[in-house]
Order: structure tokens, then sequence, then C-alpha cells
């Protein structure tokens, strides 16, 4: 890494490599220390990457609903740049912890797919935000494209407890199985890593991608003299 | 002792490298791009 | 304000009545593709039916909506009407309640077909329209919002329907749920908390959707 300004900040860099460690310990402690569970055995120890990735998913949504609302109310456009990466960030995040969750569902129910209310939320939460990142890609103007995702954005966030308890009405009547279950007192350690490894990662990742939406709005902003129509 | 679950590591296994493995892929993404703008942006 | 805007829809809507029949055969014609997918089994598709019935509502809504802008886009009728001293808010419930009758309307027509393919008759039927203009409500809050957006967007037609879906999910929900009990019996009546539940998100929805439609339109 050079020291020019124009260079790769430093900071996410180091939050990055907190990340990788806090990561890659907790996961250490978590696979080889720890002891099996009683019931699920081995299979439990899924829980102690996929509940800190559910924690995270869900921060990286309610981080991008926040820059949402304060974007519609200052006209900043940090704030559009900081929403776009946290919707991108999330939706990666969503994604695993649907991978996640059908691995762990595959041995404990016999079915990639358990209609548990937290995950299925999660599934319906990771097609609304895919659909906000394409109204992005296809909107030129952008500040069209800023306001409007952001009150796609606004609409989403504050549908997922709506989704969250229909759901959960809606498989109750059907299923008595229990979602993933709470974790006990000794397992906390790997879980705390693990949580603090994927939030280093997690916000490194929004401030770097938060840079380059900011580096791309600037050029669209500022467009060459050559082209003339400026926003 | 081993889990009430035959083959539970395997599932695990694939969970943790799930997770690795799209958060890799991820960064490298986002760092990529990052560095194609900067580069962009040094030769304008 | 209100009711000049709804008159006006309601008069376009009036004149478009070839397209509200275009909508309905698709409708139709989609609960007959449905059947094919279970099969000419009479007791499954009584149990199905009213999942049939709302996923047909579902995808004839996107075509309904889409359609509802349409006037504005063709002559940029949209900038000319925000000039006026109008509030958006009314341009935008005006709309929502111009779609949401004529998708009402869809459903309450669509009955009958799903009776007859699917044997699912009953004899609540006022319930059941309640819970048609309750779910429909539902669809036509956001989808006139989001409708607003991807009219002047390249490839309206597929992201009106992928916004759509995922953020009406609790409506569809509550809608086959309330729908399901009506035809299938409902011997706790727990019909009454899936339509609060169906209120819930009008109330949400109609009054956050109408609250940020301005910002929508806004130059």
């Amino acid at each position: 890494m050079n020291v020019d300004n124009n260079r790769f900040p430093r900071l996410p860099w180091i939050i990055l490599g907190l990340g990788i460690i806090f990561l890659a310990i907790g996961s250490y402690i978590g696979l080889f220390v720890a002891p099996p569970e009683a019931l699920m055995g081995q299979v439990q120890r899924i829980m102690y990457v996929h509940v800190p990735t559910a924690w995270n998913a869900l921060l990286a949504m309610t981080f991008a609903f926040v820059c949402a609302v304060i974007f519609l109310f200052k006209s900043d456009w940090k704030w559009d740049a900081r929403m776009e990466a946290a919707i991108e960030v999330g939706v990666v995040l969503a994604f695993l912890l649907c991978c996640q969750g059908a691995i762990w569902a595959k041995p404990t129910w016999g079915v990639w797919w358990d209609w548990d209310p937290r995950l299925t939320t999660t599934a319906v939460l990771l097609f609304a935000f895919l659909g906000i990142l394409a109204l992005r890609k296809f909107v030129d103007d952008p500040a069209r494209r800023a306001i409007w995702s952001a009150v796609a954005t606004i609409i989403a966030y504050v549908d997922v407890p709506i989704v969250y308890y229909s759901v959960r009405w809606w498989n109750s009547l059907h299923q008595l199985q229990s979602s993933p279950s709470t974790v006990s007192r000794q397992f906390w350690l790997p879980l705390r890593m693990n949580a603090f490894g994927i939030l280093f990662l997690m916000t490194a990742f929004i401030m770097l991608r938060a840079r380059v939406a900011s580096m791309r709005l600037e050029q669209e902003l500022v467009p060459p003299p050559a082209l003339g129509e400026t926003a | 002792m081993n889990g009430m679950i035959p083959g539970g590591w395997n599932f695990v296994v694939a969970a943790y490298s799930v997770t690795a493995i799209v958060l890799a892929i991820y960064g490298a993404s986002v760092i990529a791009r990052l560095r194609s703008e900067i580069n962009r942006r040094n030769h304008d | 304000m209100l009711t000049a805007a709804l008159r006006k829809e309601l008069l376009l809507q009036w004149r478009s009545r070839a397209q509200f029949m275009a909508v309905f055969v698709f409708g139709a014609a989609a609960l007959l593709l449905f059947s094919f997918a279970v099969g000419p089994v009479a007791e499954l598709l009584r149990q199905f039916s009213a999942g049939f019935l709302w996923l047909g509502l579902l995808l004839s809504s996107t075509l309904t909506l889409a359609e509802s802008f349409h006037a504005e886009m063709e002559n940029r009728a949209m900038e000319g009407l925000l000039l006026l001293p109008a509030n958006p808010r009314a341009l935008y419930y005006g709309k929502a309640i111009a779609n949401w009758l004529q998708l009402t309307l869809l459903g309450i027509a669509l009955i009958p077909v799903m009776v007859v393919l699917y044997d699912a008759g009953t004899t609540r039927i006022p319930m059941l329209i309640l819970v048609i203009a309750l779910g429909t409500a539902g669809l036509s809050a956001p989808g006139t919002l989001y409708a607003a957006m991807t009219a002047q967007v390249r490839s309206k037609q597929t992201l009106l329907p992928l916004l759509l879906f995922p953020l009406i999910v609790p409506a569809l929900l509550a809608s086959v749920k309330a729908t399901s009990l009506i035809i299938l019996g409902d011997p706790m009546n727990q019909v009454r908390s899936w339509i609060v539940l169906l209120a819930s998100f009008d109330a949400i929805y109609w009054s956050l959707c109408g609250l940020l439609f301005g910002k929508v339109v806004e130059e």
C-alpha cells in the first residue's frame, strides 16, 4: 500500500484484518474446542457462524434503512453511497444465511428448507433487497435513483416485522418444530468472537463499497466538459 | 461423543466453507471494484 | 382535490374497460393453467383453490398496475398534473383507489371461475368479498407507488413484479389463509385474525406509501 491519498484508505483494512482474525479464532474454537451438543451433536456447530451471520445481516439492513431515512431528509450523497453499500452487503449476508440455514436443516429435519419463520423472512428480505439493487441498476438519473431506492428501502424494511409475524402465524398452524435453538451459556465464546468477526468484516466491506459508490457518483455528477449535461 | 446425527461433520464443514468462500469472494469483488475506480480516477 | 383525481381515474378506467376484460381473461386463463399443475384431482384442487385465486389475482395485478400510469406516460401528462397546484398525495390516492376498485372487481369476477374449476363453492360470499377487498387493497397501495416509479424506467415490466412480490408476502399469506378458511371451513373462527392482519397491513401501507409518493414524483 502506498501512502498516497488516492490509494486504499487504511482504516477499513485494519478493520478487515481484525475481522478475519476474530472469525478465524472464533471458528476454530467453535469447530475444535467447544464440545458437541447433547441432542444434535456436531451439527450444532453450524450455529456458531449462522447466528452471527443473522445478527449482522439484520444490522446491515437496519443501517441501510437508517441511511435511506437520513438521505431523504438531508439529501447528502454520502448517505446514498452508504445505503447502496449496506444493501449490497445485506444481500450477501442474507444469501449466506439462507445457505447456512439449508445446510443446517438437511441433517436436522431431513429437508433443505423447513419454513422456519426467521429464515423464511430472510428469504423474502433477500428478494426485496435484490429488487432494490435491480431498481438502482435500471435508473440512470442519480437523483431519482437515490430517492427511489431510499423510498423502496424504507418500504421494504418496514415490511420485515410484518413478514416475520405473518409467516410465524402461517407456519404455526402446520408445524410444531422449533427453530434453530438458542445456545447455552458455555458456548458463548465462539459465538461472540464470530459475531465480532463478521461485524468487523461487514463494517470494512460497507466502508470500502461505499467508497466505490461515492467515486462512481462523483463521476456521474460532474462529467467531463465534452458531455455538457449536468445534474 | 459423536452426535446423534450421522455424517453431521460433513454438513458442518460445508457450512463453514460456504461462509468463508462467500465472504472471500464478495470481499475480493469489492476490493477489485475499488481498485478499478481508483485506477480510473488516477488515469483521468 | 381527491374526488377530482378519483373521478378522473374512474373515467379513464371506464374508457379502457376493454382492457379490464383482457385482464379478466388473463386471470381466468391463469386459474385454468394452475389446475394443470395439480392434475384433475378434485380434492387437491379444492384444497389449493384459495392459493390459485390469489396467485391469479397477483399476476393480473401486475398488468393492471402497470397500465395505470400508461396515460400519464403517453403524453407526459404526469408533469402537467404535477405543475397544477394539486397535492401529489391526491394523485396517489386517486390512482390507488381506482386500482383497488378494479382489482376488487377482478377478484369478484374470478370467484365463479374458481368455483367451477376447483369445486370451491362457499356460502359465505360477503366474507369472501371482504377478504378480496382487503387483500387487493394491500396489493394496490404499494403497487401504485411502484407503478409510478417503474413507469419511467427501462425494463419496467420486470421491475414492477420484482419489487412488489416480496413486499406483499404478508398480504398474500393472510388473503390465502382467510380465503382458504372461508372455502374449506373454519371451525375455530381464525378468519378474524387473518383479516386483522390484512387490515393492519393495509393501514400501514396506505399511509406510508401516500407519505412517500411526493418524494417519488418530485423533480
